[in-house]
């Protein structure tokens, strides 16, 4: 027969369960952060990097975007042939920006911290107030890293307090991508729709034909309020004025409601179950708004050939976000690791080595120079849609800082653009409840460290 | 001085109750054999529970004490500093309109589960336990999903439940059934993770429960049904009681794991649409890594922790009163 001893705690056991504790409990009170106000971001005390030997070996954590691991270690082997007194350690750190970014903060404080890490557009702000990261300006001008050559958007997306705290890297920006056969189908020219509005004429006569949905939307974290910049700026709106959320305006209204009724009223649009681009190039959807980090991918699945433009205009003209990745310095070393840091951060962004990452994943060019450099050149006659992208460049702006730099705000706004595309809410309704969770969280999580 | 009587009754009842080493004086110098049995054991003790021990305090008690102070903390991940604000964290958790979604979508996925899987898990266990062809076969498909990684598990469901190209949808075609919203509507998507949870860990209860099974005593069942009492009267009223501790012990065992179940919602909703099947558990990630609050984090994990320590000692005083041996 089973038994079962019962469930008894005599008063011994109950005092060892607390020594136990209390033991601990000691343990415990010795680590973790100090107590006090928000640090905030690292010094920018001007330093003299003159007298300073660059150290011999640093660690550079990536997550190798666009499957370019053995990209980037063919740029250190060709570092190492130029520097052969410092050895750079390529750490796979995570498989995207995300997991980078937790196992770096979780990292904080302790001596596994790299001496180089990516610093996506949604985190090195938080790198930043966490005084994790180093400001890059003086030691660029030590180094004279050639800053003005890079494309001004880009860098300047990394600005704060008149500082630059990273240098750009793995860049995208989204592009309208079309299915060509289905566009011929429908007897409509070969290009993208200038406006959404030209969208709205086109969108009846792809529908015409039946099977296909004229346009696939994406949702989810850390994508849906990356492509609605399109249509929120197109209309006038923005999510936010700086710190102040501005999602209760008439023209960021306007913007959601176009999204609505995109779905609900005109059913030209339908938002994808799972993977929108797997949607687009199964054929099921007849254009997409996709990320530039995903040409290459759709062009390689496509059984169809594959048109690409910029995102249609809104009432406001046109209205395209950055995204990707730059590459930060973590503060926390010592300044001989730090200048052996900045050296390769500076080679891997020069011009050459910015072309071969960008010629072999389809991230944009972040250099000028790069950009209109023979290997680019190049490119873009065997894949005139790299162009595409490439020209879209200069009509960008830096995200606002509502949706970014703000810890939980992406996902709120993905959570209200949901309710607006799948539950048909009142975007008004969604809005305020966003705003108010943002702004909450901005009073919690990042004005105590500004 | 003792006396060498003395010393031969110190030695002797040395052998007796090695526990009585406190007892002073007179057995200090001479007795090797006194002094040398306790710290053996205490050296086996050590040898066999310390290792366990130290990982404990290391990896779970620090943790824990640890959690609970950083719950009290306004603390981004990352900084090196921080912000007391007492209990403010589980104030402001309790106040936040989301909670009582979380909690509701927590109650819901545990109860399914636990309850699903447990009634599931005895069909099957009762099942495999008769003299059935391919019966060994059943055993291993049946099981098999348990050992599986959560991540994999999810992965591939992610495509069995796909509305355009899942096996799902496919069925559901061919009966002239549009698929369900799986992924784009909440409720759904919740049905979908248990579903696939329950997939993955009815294994783990039928295994048990099979177990239990084999071993309930065919001379009661015999007895019973030269009573005549029927299969179905046999089952509840002799099997059913038999199988009490086990039913306990998975109660207990399943309540927990579901509770912390993690890698299926990551995999395939990430708490998603519209944070419908946003746990409990992935929120304590969601505001930790990826709102880096982890002052807030914390607070919710000792929630969480208070929740599975009252179910526990719940089950552990009223349950187990009702369990017939």
């Amino acid at each position: 027969m089973n038994t079962t001893p019962s469930f008894t705690i005599n008063r011994r056991q109950i005092l060892k369960l607390a020594a136990v504790f209390g033991a601990t409990a000691t343990l415990a009170a010795c680590s973790g952060p100090s107590l006090g106000a928000g640090a905030g971001a690292a010094d920018v005390a001007v330093m003299d990097w003159t007298g300073i030997t660059p150290a011999k070996e640093i660690t550079w954590w990536s997550n190798h975007p666009g499957t370019s691991k053995l990209i980037e270690e063919e740029i250190i082997k060709r570092f190492h042939a130029e520097n052969p007194n410092i050895t750079v350690n390529l750490v796979t750190a995570g498989a995207n920006y995300d997991e980078i970014a937790q196992k770096f903060q979780a990292a904080s404080g302790t001596n596994s911290v790299p001496d180089l890490v990516l610093a996506s557009d949604v985190w090195w702000f938080r790198y930043m107030i966490n005084g994790q990261i180093l400001p890059i300006d003086d030691l660029a001008r030590h180094l004279e890293i050639d800053t003005a050559d890079f494309n001004k958007t880009l860098y300047d997306d990394y600005t704060f307090t008149g500082n630059h705290w990273a240098i750009p890297y793995a860049r995208s920006t989204p592009l309208f991508y079309y299915n060509k056969d289905v566009w011929a189908k429908a007897g409509l020219p070969d290009r993208a729709p200038k406006t959404w509005t030209e969208f709205d004429e086109w969108a009846p006569k792809i529908q015409a034909d039946g099977g296909v949905t004229p346009l696939g939307l994406g949702k989810g974290a850390s994508w849906a309020a990356w492509w609605f910049c399109n249509m929120l700026w197109g209309q006038g709106g923005a999510y936010s004025d700086e710190w102040t959320m501005t999602l209760d305006t008439p023209e960021a209204i306007a913007a959601a409601d176009y999204l609505q009724s995109l779905i609900y009223d005109k059913k030209v649009a339908t938002v994808a179950a799972v993977d929108q681009v797997a949607d687009f190039g199964a054929g099921l959807t007849g254009c997409i708004m996709g990320s530039t980090g995903s040409l290459t991918g759709i062009l390689e699945a496509a059984t169809f050939e594959v048109g690409t433009g910029f995102l249609p205009e809104g009432p406001e003209g046109q209205a395209c976000p950055t995204g990707g990745t730059g590459i930060a310095i973590a503060a926390d070393r010592t300044p001989e690791q730090q200048l052996a840091a900045g050296m390769f951060l500076k080679f891997l962004t020069n011009s050459e080595n910015t072309a071969y990452f960008s010629s072999n994943t389809g991230y944009m060019p972040v250099r000028t120079s790069a950009r209109d450099g023979e290997t680019m050149t190049k490119v873009y006659a065997e894949f005139p849609q790299f162009r595409t992208a490439v020209d879209q460049l200069e009509t960008t702006r830096s995200q606002d800082w509502g949706r970014v730099f703000v810890p939980n705000a992406d996902k709120e706004l993905t959570t209200a653009l949901e309710k607006i595309m799948l539950q048909q809410t009142d975007p008004a309704e969604a809005f305020a409840v966003a705003s108010t969770a943002i702004a909450t969280s901005f009073d919690e999580n990042v004005s105590p460290y500004l | 001085m003792p006396t060498i009587e003395d010393l031969h009754r110190g030695t002797a009842s040395a052998v007796a109750a090695p526990t009585n080493v406190t007892t002073p004086a007179p057995r200090r110098a001479f007795t090797p054999r006194k002094k040398k049995k306790p710290w053996k054991s205490w050296s086996l003790f050590l040898l066999f529970a310390g290792p366990n021990v130290a990982l404990l305090i290391v990896f779970t008690y620090k943790p824990l004490l640890q959690s609970l102070y950083y719950s009290t903390l306004q603390w981004n991940l990352g900084s090196a500093s921080a912000i007391p604000v007492g209990l403010g964290n589980y104030v402001t958790w309790f106040n936040d309109p989301g909670t009582a979604r979380v909690v509701t979508v927590t109650l819901i996925f545990t109860v399914a589960t636990v309850g699903g899987g447990m009634v599931i898990g005895l069909l099957f266990a009762v099942l495999l336990n008769r003299k059935l062809h391919g019966r060994g076969a059943a055993r291993t498909v049946i099981v098999a999903p348990y050992v599986l990684s959560g991540v994999a598990v999810g992965l591939l469901w992610l495509f069995v439940f796909d509305p355009n190209f899942g096996i799902t949808a496919a069925l559901l075609d061919a009966i002239g059934v549009a698929s369900p919203p799986w992924y784009n509507d909440p409720q759904w998507a919740l049905v979908m993770v248990i579903i696939v949870y329950l997939w993955k860990n009815v294994g783990y209860v039928a295994l048990i429960y099979l177990a239990a099974l084999q071993s309930v005593p065919r001379d009661l069942l015999e007895a019973a049904s030269l009573d005549g009492a029927t299969p179905v009267r046999a089952f509840r009223n002799i099997v059913l009681p038999l199988l009490g501790p086990t039913t306990f012990f998975l109660s207990i065992t399943t309540l927990l794991s579901s509770l912390q179940s993690f890698d299926i919602i990551q995999a395939m909703t990430k708490g998603g649409p519209l944070e419908g099947t946003t746990t409990m558990m992935y929120q304590i990630y969601q505001e930790g890594f990826q709102a880096g609050r982890a002052g807030y984090s914390s607070a919710v994990a000792t929630i969480l922790f208070a929740v599975l320590l009252v179910v526990t000692l719940i089950q552990m005083k009223y349950v187990e009163k009702r369990v017939h041996y």
